[in-house]
């Protein structure tokens, strides 16, 4: 593998650089969090952040979107609504970049969803090791503490230079064309693994009692237990864990019509099988009308049926969930070594 | 077919959810296009009995307004609560915490005698209510949206899930971060978070969601410093009728 390096002293030219070429969206501080916004000059991109409020996956399943519009007269016409306009995002973490890598697939198999691949698609992702540890990660015991796919180039603070790892072609001329590398010393590389190995050495801190690939395992056998009431007792049903969760792409579809009665557009918006009317259908019933019916559908959705599908968990240690969930019973290194605890 | 025709009313209000009405600019012609408006104190003047669909806001404060109220029921054949005071009975209901020759000589003074007042309800505790349109005030979209479902003959879906989703939709730091507290994690959403986007909190004025999990809501607000009393208010503000009700 080369590695390049680039100069901190020059990373905003080449971020200027970007910014004059493309839409730049990276992470932001704002009231003291971090979140994804727009880029407008090199000072605005923050990439020394521990983890963002909401996942990058908003870029390619946005909170709300419109799928197509329709006319209902004189005869039904329907117009496919497809954003794919060229974008970098700047600054995205392994275990996010993890995240996107599982999404990819789900989106792509049986039926490809067109309007998630098409933003998929558009986008350069830029990534960057993170340099600070949020209080709730546990993405080193995730194997997420390092990506080998998924991205366009990724940096590495390694003092008073950055190493880039060139992910695709289009990364190696977006960097080429936009800011001044050099080749990687093998005193540099050798550097990016000391650094790797110490922040994942200060996440690995937090993590699973027991290997995570018993959950599964330890899942099928604790589907009555009365654990998931005792637990599920506090959720508010607010969705927020499903919500700020990389790895949760529920959405829900519904039609907004004009007052005309004759324009409209169906929409898709972010849903969470945490919510109340979630499994709720059109006679009224509702499958899972308890809270700890979907409580405990969350744990399974991440440690078993995906697992299955994915041969990993779908989840990515962020630790989203648990800093957002207010009566905090969200956090899944708590709820496995907990129901692990439970069952011996 | 012909246009469905719409009759506004209000008792103890603002009338700021007529107002929301009204705001509704560019949209507005294009309902008044799509109903025939033929009672609206509000914005015109006229008055008709012959109506299909009555909005109503406010709460029902005193004897006489039950009269009044069920003569609408009556002639309406659909009549929606309009506004949290029609649907909650909304921060009216504040006053049935208190002594009612208390609140009325609060108000009144020395003129105390001449005025008739009893506790403050919502509508649907007078006469049965067709639907409710929360909000302190409405959503003016909300209701462009209840009256576009009754003229395709659907049933208008209002949210049954908390201000937190929409506060996340939005990418709002939440409140309890920024040590303040809230009521949008039992609170209906609908409103997109308005409040909680301009910088305050969520005060709960859509009321509770269908199966709101008010004990862990009063824990989470007892963990961040709130007193028993602070917590009974914070409910209180516009879901007090329910709980007196209960």
């Amino acid at each position: 593998m080369k590695l390049r390096l680039i100069e901190k002293s020059d990373l905003d030219l080449f971020v200027q650089n970007l910014i004059n070429d493309y839409q730049v969206d990276g992470v932001k501080r704002k009231e003291g969090s971090f979140l994804y916004g727009s880029i407008k000059s090199p000072e605005e991109l923050c990439l020394d952040f521990d983890c963002t409020v909401i996942p990058p996956k908003k870029y390619f399943l946005p909170p709300e979107e419109t799928l197509f519009q329709f006319t209902s007269s004189p005869a039904l016409q329907v117009t496919p609504v497809m954003e794919s306009n060229p974008f970098i995002l700047f600054g995205v973490h392994p275990y996010d970049i993890k995240a996107i890598n599982q999404m990819d697939r789900i989106f792509a198999r049986g039926v490809p969803d067109p309007h998630y691949l098409k933003r998929r698609e558009a986008a350069l992702i830029i990534g960057v090791d993170p340099t600070k540890v949020a209080p709730r990660s546990f993405w080193a015991d995730m194997g997420a503490a390092t990506v080998s796919e998924g991205f366009d180039l990724m940096l590495t603070d390694i003092g008073e230079s950055f190493i880039v790892e060139i992910g695709s072609n289009k990364g190696r001329s977006l960097l080429e064309q936009h800011a001044k590398p050099r080749p990687a010393t093998r005193n540099e590389a050798r550097e990016r693994v000391g650094i790797r190995s110490r922040i994942s050495h200060i996440c690995k801190k937090r993590g699973f009692a027991f290997p995570k690939r018993e959950i599964p395992t330890l899942l099928e056998h604790s589907w009555k237990k009365f654990f998931w009431e005792e637990q599920a007792s506090k959720c508010l049903s607010c969705g927020t864990c499903n919500l700020v969760c990389p790895t949760c792409y529920c959405f829900d579809v519904q039609d907004n019509i004009d007052l005309d009665l004759v324009h409209g557009e169906r929409v898709r918006r972010w849903d969470g099988c945490l919510l109340h009317d979630f499994a709720k259908v059109a006679t009224g019933e509702n499958f899972r009308e308890t809270r700890a019916s979907r409580y405990r559908h969350r744990f399974y959705r991440k440690g078993l049926y995906l697992f299955r599908l994915l041969d990993d968990m779908a989840c990515v240690g962020c630790g989203r969930c648990a800093s957002a969930c207010l009566p905090d019973i969200a956090d899944p290194v708590n709820l496995f070594n907990k129901l692990r605890e439970d069952e011996k | 077919m012909d246009k469905p025709r719409v009759a506004f009313f209000d008792f103890a209000s603002c009338e700021g959810c007529q107002l929301q009405v009204i705001n509704l600019e560019e949209d507005l012609l294009q309902v008044v296009g799509a109903v025939e408006v033929v009672s609206f104190r509000e914005a015109m003047k006229g008055h008709s009995d012959d109506y299909d669909i009555a909005f109503v806001e406010g709460s029902i404060t005193r004897h006489s307004d039950e009269e009044r109220l069920e003569g609408i029921r009556r002639c309406a054949k659909v009549l929606v609560a309009l506004g949290s005071c029609a649907a909650l009975g909304g921060i009216n209901c504040l006053k049935n915490f208190h002594d009612q020759e208390y609140v009325k000589k609060l108000v009144y003074g020395d003129k105390a005698l001449l005025y008739e007042t009893y506790p403050a309800r919502p509508l649907k505790a007078v006469v049965p209510v067709d639907f409710e349109i929360p909000g302190c005030p409405i959503n003016r979209n909300e209701f462009a949206m209840v009256v576009k479902a009754f003229l395709l003959g659907k049933k208008p879906e209002i949210p049954n899930f908390p201000v937190c989703v929409e506060c996340k939709m939005a990418e709002n730091i939440c409140v309890f971060e920024k040590g303040m507290t809230c009521m949008g994690p039992v609170t209906r959403a609908g409103c997109g978070a308005c409040c909680v986007t301009e910088g305050s909190f969520c005060w709960g004025c859509r009321g509770l969601v269908d199966d709101p999990n008010a004990d862990s809501q009063r824990d989470v607000l007892a963990t961040h410093g709130l007193s028993v009393q602070d917590v009974l208010g914070k409910f209180r503000l516009y879901t007090g009728f329910s709980e007196v009700a209960k």
